[in-house]
């Protein structure tokens, strides 16, 4: 079973509207369609997640309804705070370094939904397969730390300096387990292309009982697993690693002197990133879009899957208490570090048992 | 079609969905400046000091060696791609992992190095230390 033999998105919607005859014009219109679909469904997620998931999800872990005043379970709240926030005055700090700190924000949001680029979502949802493609999920997705550094040194704030430098220090402590991590995956399938990580994936590894039982990276290698996932909560700024932000320290981190729609637009962009991060998980360990079921209901599998990662960043919200700045960096320059190149050694030498 | 094409696309949606929302906004939202309220917030207080603070030089430390293992990392990427097909294509494991083994040892030297100078341990400065000890006592 091979779900990523269809092209693209963009080349279907070109053989759809019928813009394939128009050259490079043409193709820019489809993919910027495509594009537009792809950007929009990810925006729609991070909006049932930002305003009433998250708090609905916290809700339950600590016994409160919350969120229960507009329409049923409290969904209308969705709307209701997209144009509550979006109306709110816009407070710009006193000495304020202006256009580095209007930019951030764009920076912030622009990379996460940048990263979707390349990610199959099932159902024929790709806009881009390039061959490099987990290069630049990796490199695109790191660009968002810029944009952190930029609103924390420019807002003129103490806190939101101290959020930013720390920003920098645990969005480079956890780099490169994550990606040294991420490319030990690329060492069983050969390449970086995104699609064949999946197709990879798809092979049978053992049956119990009847039940086949794919060879999803999950199961092939869990330390790895454990690992990426560990590094990938920390690059996210998720709790316990949400000592950027770290409500109880330092206000809101690189984000306090922001409101409005800058406001908006870092959360988004965070949330974007959360996704963007489960999004990557699912690709890499857990068969992307595979699941039981005709390969067409795949979107709703990956779906599931991002999903599954975004409940458990608010599972550790509830339940992990944040570590210090000091056993940040050594648990990533002294744990988790050498634990990457550990797995990277190991698996090297499986595969080259197996191979 | 060229997949660049595509990311290029997603690249200018990406920025003009945020910068539509900010037009969006900006129709919307009121403006009532008023004296005190663009201070700088600092828990009620009124700001004291300059924000271009001095910091932990360990932020510093940190940034230093990340650079010697990103570069790292970006050349371990073509070395995960080639690793399988050339094994497939009957190159004996001594051939493809003994030289990334190598490669990744000196690292692991560099990294000892680093750890035993202290480049990966959160130095406390003197006042914190000072406050630690009277508490002990």
């Amino acid at each position: 079973m091979i779900l990523q033999t269809e092209s693209p998105l963009p080349d279907v919607l070109a053989d759809l509207l019928g813009l394939s005859g128009f050259g490079v014009a043409g193709e820019f219109v489809a993919a910027l369609i495509a594009a537009f679909i792809v950007g929009n469904v990810m925006l729609a997620m991070t909006g049932v997640a930002g305003p009433w998931a998250k708090r609905k999800i916290t809700a339950k872990f600590t016994d409160r309804i919350a969120a229960d005043r507009i329409g049923p379970a409290g969904i209308g709240t969705i709307p209701a705070d997209a144009l509550r926030l979006l109306s709110k005055e816009l407070i710009v700090p006193e000495g304020a370094d202006r256009p580095a700190w209007d930019i951030a924000p764009l920076i912030v949001a622009g990379s996460a939904m940048l990263g979707f680029a390349v990610i199959p979502m099932g159902s024929g949802i790709q806009l881009a397969d390039p061959e490099v493609g987990l290069a630049y999920v990796f490199a695109v997705a790191s660009i968002a730390s810029l944009g952190m550094v930029m609103a924390g040194y420019a807002s003129n704030n103490k806190y939101s300096m101290l959020g930013a430098l720390r920003a920098v220090a645990q969005n480079l402590a956890y780099e490169i387990p994550l990606v040294v991590t991420g490319v030990s995956v690329v060492l069983f399938t050969g390449s970086l292309r995104m699609s064949e990580i999946v197709a990879a994936q798809q092979e049978t590894l053992i049956s119990v009982g009847g039940i086949a039982i794919p060879s999803w990276f999950a199961i092939v290698n869990p330390f790895a697993f454990v690992l990426f996932l560990t590094a990938n909560i920390a690059e996210v700024g998720r709790n316990p690693f949400d000592i950027p932000e770290a409500p109880t320290e330092i206000v809101a981190g690189f984000q306090t002197e922001y409101s409005s729609v800058y406001f908006v637009l870092l959360y988004l962009g965070e949330f974007l990133h959360i996704f963007l991060g489960g999004a990557i998980t699912a690709v890499l360990f857990l068969g992307g879009a595979a699941g039981p079921g005709p390969e067409s209901i795949g979107f709703l599998w990956f779906v599931v899957k991002i999903w599954a990662f975004f409940l458990l960043t608010q599972w550790l919200r509830s339940a992990a208490p944040r570590l210090r700045i000091d056993q940040l960096i050594e648990v990533g320059w002294k744990g988790m570090l050498e634990l990457s190149f550990l797995n990277l050694v190991l698996t090297a030498v499986i595969v080259g048992v197996v191979a | 079609m060229n997949p660049w094409i595509a990311i290029g696309a997603l690249a200018v949606v990406s920025v003009g969905i945020p910068v539509a929302m900010m037009v969006v906004s900006s129709l919307l939202r009121p403006s009532v400046p008023e004296q005190g309220k663009s201070a700088v917030y600092e828990s009620g207080e009124i700001p004291t000091g300059t924000t271009r603070i001095r910091f932990n030089i360990q932020y510093y430390m940190v940034a230093l060696l990340f650079v010697v293992f990103d570069i790292e990392t970006v050349l371990i990427f073509p070395w995960t791609v080639i690793y399988r097909p050339a094994l497939e294509g009957g190159a004996s494991m001594m051939e493809v992992l003994a030289p990334m083994l190598v490669f990744i040892g000196v690292l692991v030297v560099g990294l000892v190095w680093a750890w035993r100078q202290g480049a990966v341990q959160w130095v406390s400065s003197p006042r914190a230390l000072e406050e630690k000890t009277e508490a002990n006592q």
